[in-house]
């Protein structure tokens, strides 16, 4: 299709304008006007799907047209069929190791190279624009060359939770990229040469919106080359940076006039425990730090009680609020949540308890997304109220209308507290649910019937997390599951069901379930391959822990056209322990299965082995 | 073959399908009857179950394609026919006496026509196993399902993500410095 017709066709999606040139005066030619005006403005990925599989014209405008992929698995098909099907693509996203991989269970040389997708970006694809990879493995001569060649194009360049890469990596993307608007690289693992990536970047762009490398332990951070981005990008809206004092910040802060959103940092640590004059110290160290007037999104990292009152000041215009690294117990969050009646986003550890829950229900009217973490197993380590149970859940769900995504650990839990998220959390689309191991008495098991209140309650449901104990789940359970989550695309099971009837029940259902992911359950190999075969959407599996025939036999049920299966067997790792040695871990062996255009991969580590049918028969 | 072989209809084909002829009643080989029509029954029976009984008849070397060809084939190359592994033989711990006892047990599977010279009590129990259902990983499943049940359960300790680790060390790490 040539160039001046395809000007057309993307004129007019981004100018909106409905009428456009080039039409022929036949009536088939107006016709295929029309499409070609409608089709630019149908968005989703599905509905771009099913578009496609009309008619080979209607094929020919969305390939033309379609303006951001993502593919889930980046092992899924070639970076060839991707230009030869999307010529014109500006976005693309793409995504490597599994999502165990951001819990430690996947080696780190699995796999997920962007390198030969870069290689057909700058090759083939001129006009992009927005670049996101996810658990990938990125090295600095990726960097290099996406800098050099599409650095005056590259807008928007998210290396999320990725590895292999250093800060001379960067260097080139601060010097080559001046249009980049977002720079994201939060959690990635950098290898740290020295901070002059940052100032490269602060001397070379004005158009700068979004830096972030929260979580990335880079510590050649220095606060005046965040001044001097500051100064010089004026639509700056959201920093998240690594360690580096607040007070250091105060400068910064004055100069980002348009921050909305603000995260990392740290504070030094009181000198001592004692007496009122800590906190009198604290405080005019920090009394200076004086919030951006757009600021509503804020996590701190060390935050601690003493520092809370340079919070206030900004708490009741709060969106969005990160705890998950502070240093608050149980009544801080309590004092500090009543005072944000706007929270929508928060994120915290279960330190919050159920007190905090609570207050949340009440102040907090808005809320939207919550996710709970994990805090510290240990004795003494949590305040002794930090702990969720139903009782939080339940206030939680009365109080919160508004909720569409909840991720929470709990340490006790109810059928009930389910059934209440069921009854009153109608626009919950993303519910996890994880029960702690401390406690060996739990409240009231099995969840069958809590579980399948929740999944007909909450019929928005798209994803769905269970992690639960040997007894937390019966197969009947499992068969609800199946039953009752008609629009639930990714699903995490964990020690649930009792046998592989359960997984088989469970199998007839779960119509739109793509992705899914289950750890410790007890299933053996030959359900979990007809389980694979009868969920008619499932496009990737990740299991850990199954019963396993002898030399994957079982597995051969499933073995079909296009469908790759990758093992990881048992291996054991060496991890540092918390006191400075090294201990041994057992890791139990994985099952990876996945649909692919591209056939098995070449790039398997010596961890990973992929099964061959016809060495088994 | 010095004597002619016990042909089982464990197909089903005929009217009697239960138990084994006694070696006493020797039938003759249908030779009439086609390879193909043996293979589109071979087909119509599940694999597993098929496989295992050749596993348990400890068939070493069903991994190598036949080379053989069959007895009607005059070609020996290519052939989409069933053809005969000569070498696929159990010998059952007999030294080829003509024992009374042992006859041959033929097996076609998958292009491959394998020939086990087995006791009657043998043979009723390869049939046996034929025609039961092959249970799912029995030896597994079934032995000690609480150990595999502690096993799998404390394999799997729950784990959290990389930056929470770091934080939580980091702060007990400074806890530690203050205390003492």
């Amino acid at each position: 299709m040539d160039e001046r017709r395809w000007k057309n066709l993307n004129g007019c999606s981004s100018s909106g304008r409905l009428s456009c040139g080039g039409a022929t005066s036949s009536s088939s030619g107006q016709y295929e006007t029309v499409w070609e005006c409608v089709i630019p403005y149908v968005q989703d990925p599905r509905d771009r799907d099913a578009v496609s599989l009309v008619c080979k014209l209607w094929c020919e405008i969305d390939a033309i047209t379609r303006k951001h992929v993502t593919i889930a698995l980046c092992y899924t098909a070639t970076p060839q069929r991707l230009s030869g099907r999307f010529p014109y693509l500006e976005s693309l996203k793409l995504k490597g190791k599994p999502r165990a991989a951001m819990f430690n269970l996947i080696p780190e040389d699995w796999g997920g190279y962007v390198t030969p997708w870069v290689e057909e970006i700058v090759r083939s694809f001129g006009r992009m624009k927005v670049l996101h990879f996810r658990r990938m493995i990125v090295k600095d001569s990726d960097l290099e060359l996406l800098a050099t060649s599409a650095g005056r194009v590259l807008e928007v360049l998210r290396l999320d939770k990725c590895s292999g890469f250093s800060t001379d990596g960067l260097l080139h993307i601060g010097r080559m990229c001046r249009n980049l608007r977002n720079l994201f690289m939060e959690e990635s693992s950098i290898i740290e040469k020295d901070g002059e990536w940052l100032r490269e970047l602060a001397l070379n762009n004005t158009v700068l919106e979004s830096l972030n490398f929260y979580m990335t332990y880079l510590t050649e951070v220095r606060s005046g080359d965040l001044e001097l981005i500051a100064r010089r990008c004026p639509s700056l809206a959201l920093m998240k940076i690594s360690d580096c004092d607040i007070s250091d910040l105060i400068g910064f802060f004055r100069a980002a006039a348009s921050l909305e959103e603000f995260g990392g940092g740290s504070f030094s640590e009181p000198p001592g425990q004692v007496g009122e004059g800590v906190f009198n110290e604290q405080l005019e160290r920090y009394a200076d730090v004086v919030f951006p007037a757009r600021l509503c999104r804020l996590g701190l990292t060390y935050l601690g009680k003493a520092e809370l009152p340079i919070v206030y000041p900004v708490a009741a215009r709060l969106k969005k609020l990160d705890l998950l690294y502070a240093l608050l117990d149980t009544e801080a969050h309590c004092q500090l949540l009543q005072s944000c009646p706007n929270l929508e986003f928060l994120e915290t550890r279960n330190v919050i308890g159920d007190r905090g829950l609570e207050v949340l229900a009440q102040f907090c009217k808005k809320m939207k997304r919550l996710r709970i973490e994990r805090g510290d197993d240990e004795q003494g380590m949590e305040d002794v109220e930090g702990v969720v149970t139903q009782r939080g859940l339940m206030a939680l769900a009365r109080g919160c209308l508004e909720l569409e995504y909840l991720a929470v650990y709990v340490s006790d839990i109810t059928n009930a507290s389910l059934e209440c998220i069921g009854s009153h959390s109608k626009n919950l689309c993303d519910f996890r649910l994880v029960l702690l191991d401390r406690e060996e008495r739990i409240t009231d098991l099995p969840l069958d019937n809590g579980v399948r209140s929740l999944l007909t309650g909450c019929h928005k449901l798209r994803r769905f997390a269970l992690y639960l104990r040997l007894g937390g789940l019966t197969d009947e359970g499992l068969g609800y599951i199946g039953r009752y989550s008609p629009n639930v695309r990714w699903m995490l099971l964990g020690c649930v069901g009792e046998s592989d009837a359960g997984l088989l029940e469970f199998s007839k259902g779960c119509p739109s379930l793509q992705k899914l992911e289950m750890r410790g359950c007890r299933f053996s190999e030959r359900a979990l391959a007809m389980a694979a075969l009868h969920l008619t959407s499932l496009r990737y599996l990740w299991v850990q822990g199954y019963r396993p025939s002898g030399n994957c036999r079982d597995l051969l049920t499933m073995v079909r056209p296009y469908w790759n299966i990758e093992l990881i067997p048992a291996r054991q790792v060496v991890v540092p322990d918390q006191d400075g040695g090294e201990i041994v871990e057992d890791h139990p062996a994985h099952i990876l299965a996945y649909y692919s255009l591209a056939g098995q991969r070449m790039d398997f580590p010596a961890t990973v082995t992929p099964l061959d049918p016809n060495t088994l028969i | 073959m010095a004597r002619s072989a016990i042909e089982h209809d464990f197909f089903s084909k005929k009217k009697e399908s239960n138990g084994l002829p006694p070696a006493v009643k020797s039938h003759k080989i249908e030779r009439r009857r086609s390879f193909r029509d043996i293979q589109g029954v071979i087909s119509k029976m599940n694999p597993e179950v098929v496989k295992s009984v050749i596993e348990n008849g400890s068939l070493g070397g069903n991994k190598r394609k036949p080379a053989v060809s069959s007895p009607k084939e005059t070609q020996t190359n290519i052939s989409p026919f069933p053809v005969c592994d000569p070498t696929l033989r159990l010998g059952c711990g007999h030294n080829g006496k003509n024992d009374e006892k042992n006859a041959p047990m033929t097996i076609f599977y998958n292009g491959i026509v394998a020939v086990f010279d087995v006791s009657p009590n043998q043979a009723q129990g390869i049939l046996k196993v034929a025609e039961e259902r092959l249970p799912e990983s029995a030896e597994l499943s079934e032995s000690n399902p609480y150990n595999q049940e502690n096993l799998l359960d404390g394999d799997f300790p729950m784990k959290r993500t990389k930056s929470l680790q770091v934080f939580l060390k980091k702060r007990k790490e400074s806890r530690g410095r203050n205390s003492s």
